[in-house]
């Protein structure tokens, strides 16, 4: 066990059935301004016909261990917090969108008010020991928050002898968000 | 065999990042100009100043020391551009009031904090420099302070001229560094990408000398353009080489701008990029320059330092749109 709390996600795509309920449960608790969103559904169609698999997932931020955001950042807005998440300080961001060209996953936006916006990991739900809205909100439990440093025998489960994946894991970016292959499904 | 398939369907709909990354319009490309221009000028006139201080070479002196009508206008222009190039920069923040913040802080990993604070360092000896070699004119003006500042700078003019040269060498390897370090935007991620906004800045503060300059000192900025032309030229293949010649996201985004059909004002990169940047803005002027420093004539209007300027511009507004419309690395 460790003090040191190490967020990240593990996301089932085998049970993800695209319905963009994440989508809408953050748009609802982070007060997404209308036409941007900070979490996305993405459906990849794969393969040759007739021997074709699809994969739905729900993409964020990934809350990197090593953030190009972070390394780029001009004035120290953007910055690892003590959840192990990456979060931007509003009063410090210049908007100058550094962050956004670094950005490997393309994850932020221009906020309406000027600042860059992006996944905080509901760092607020966090504080008070909750998941967060989209994870909650999930009726697949496709979606499963997890302290990497406190693994339960549960999220250890999750991925024990199937086929995980990271996305852009070859740019060194050591993203926290981790992926079960929908080629894990029987019959893929 | 049928070929694989993959395709991608996606929910994100945010503005200035799908279908493409478009984060940065004109402001920025002419801040990389006007940078790049304003670190060209603070160079040559630099070098010009030590030339003729320390060696004694150089067109004209007017009994200061001083060479020529060029490194005074030159000497204003650099810092004076370079404000400009700094309001467009802050015209592009999105969040305009927080551009303090860049003051309170150095993130050593961030080459926009490095460079936020190179612009500033740029200014206090640009125009020290400035105000020395056109004392003539400040002193005038009958200011203590400013003339104390004068007699001390024009009494260390070498040491602050060398000094100079290397900050205006840092400002325009910067305004391509800038981009370099994004290694999400397969495009920019060149280290060479700093030393052709250098190259380019130089030829282009040449020819802006070259149209300021007047007619018996000419010939010295054309033959300095003319060189940094050829440079630049060496170094605008390196950058392609090393684009297509590398993996599938460099190769990929190398292709898009040299024979991509992109728009750009209506034209696709592929022309922008081999007829108005190559050939209008390099081989043409290097030519016609060439020609003139041979001996040969031609009476023409200044039409290759215009060229060169318009290549230059050009040049950064290419690579910051075809840096954008590029996917981001896979």
């Amino acid at each position: 066990m460790s003090n040191r709390k190490n967020y990240g996600m593990i996301i089932d795509t085998r049970v993800c059935v695209g319905c963009s309920a994440c989508v809408y449960a953050c748009k609802s608790e982070n007060a997404v301004p209308e036409g941007f969103c900070r979490d996305w559904v993405v459906q990849e169609t794969s393969g040759s016909f007739p021997a074709l698999s699809m994969e739905n997932r729900s993409e964020r931020c990934q809350h990197c261990d090593n953030a190009p955001c972070v390394t780029y950042c001009p004035t120290g807005a953007s910055h690892y917090d003590e959840y192990g998440t990456v979060q931007i300080n509003r009063s410090r961001c210049t908007g100058c969108k550094a962050c956004m060209a670094a950005c490997p996953y393309d994850a932020r936006y221009v906020h309406p008010e000027g600042f860059i916006d992006k996944c905080t990991l509901c760092r607020h739900r966090l504080e008070k020991g909750l998941e967060t809205a989209c994870v909650s909100i999930c009726p697949t439990r496709s979606l499963n928050l997890v302290d990497f440093n406190n693994m339960t025998p549960d999220s250890r489960a999750l991925t024990s002898g199937k086929e995980v994946y990271r996305q852009k894991e070859h740019a060194g970016t050591e993203p926290r968000l981790f992926w079960i292959s929908a080629r894990n499904k029987p019959g893929a | 065999m049928i070929e694989s398939a993959r395709e991608i369907i996606s929910t994100k709909i945010n503005p200035g990042v799908v279908p493409h990354l478009h984060i940065w319009e004109w402001h920025i490309p002419l801040y990389l100009f006007l940078g790049g221009i304003a670190g060209g000028l603070l160079l040559i006139t630099s070098a010009m100043i030590v030339m003729k201080r320390h060696f004694g070479f150089g067109p004209k002196d007017e009994g200061e020391g001083c060479p020529c009508l060029a490194v005074r206008i030159g000497s204003v222009l650099s810092p004076a551009l370079l404000g400009l190039g700094m309001l467009f920069l802050f015209l592009d923040l999105a969040h305009k009031l927080y551009v303090w913040a860049f003051y309170t802080t150095i993130q050593p990993t961030s080459p926009m904090s490095a460079g936020s604070w190179i612009l500033i360092a740029f200014f206090p000896l640009a125009v020290l420099q400035a105000m020395v070699v056109n004392r003539k004119y400040v002193e005038g003006l009958g200011i203590p302070l400013v003339n104390s500042l004068i007699a001390w700078g024009d009494a260390h003019l070498v040491k602050v001229a060398l000094l100079n040269a290397h900050i205006g060498v840092g400002l325009g390897i910067y305004t391509g560094i800038l981009l370099s370090f994004f290694s999400a935007r397969p495009l920019w991620s060149s280290s060479i990408l700093g030393m052709l906004f250098l190259m380019s800045g130089i030829s282009s503060a040449a020819a802006l000398m070259l149209l300021l300059a007047p007619k018996d000192e000419r010939h010295i900025y054309s033959r300095i353009d003319a060189n940094a032309i050829w440079v630049e030229l060496v170094i605008v293949g390196l950058f392609v080489l090393g684009g297509i010649t590398g993996p599938a996201n460099s190769h990929g985004a190398m292709m898009h701008l040299i024979a991509g059909d992109h728009l750009m004002a209506g034209m696709p990169y592929m022309y922008w990029f081999w007829g108005v940047f190559v050939l209008c803005g390099l081989l043409v002027p290097l030519l016609v320059e060439v020609l003139e420093n041979a001996g040969v004539h031609l009476h023409l209007p200044p039409i290759a330092p215009v060229l060169v300027l318009t290549g230059g511009l050009v040049l950064r507004f290419l690579i910051v749109f075809a840096g954008q419309t590029w996917h981001t690395f896979m």
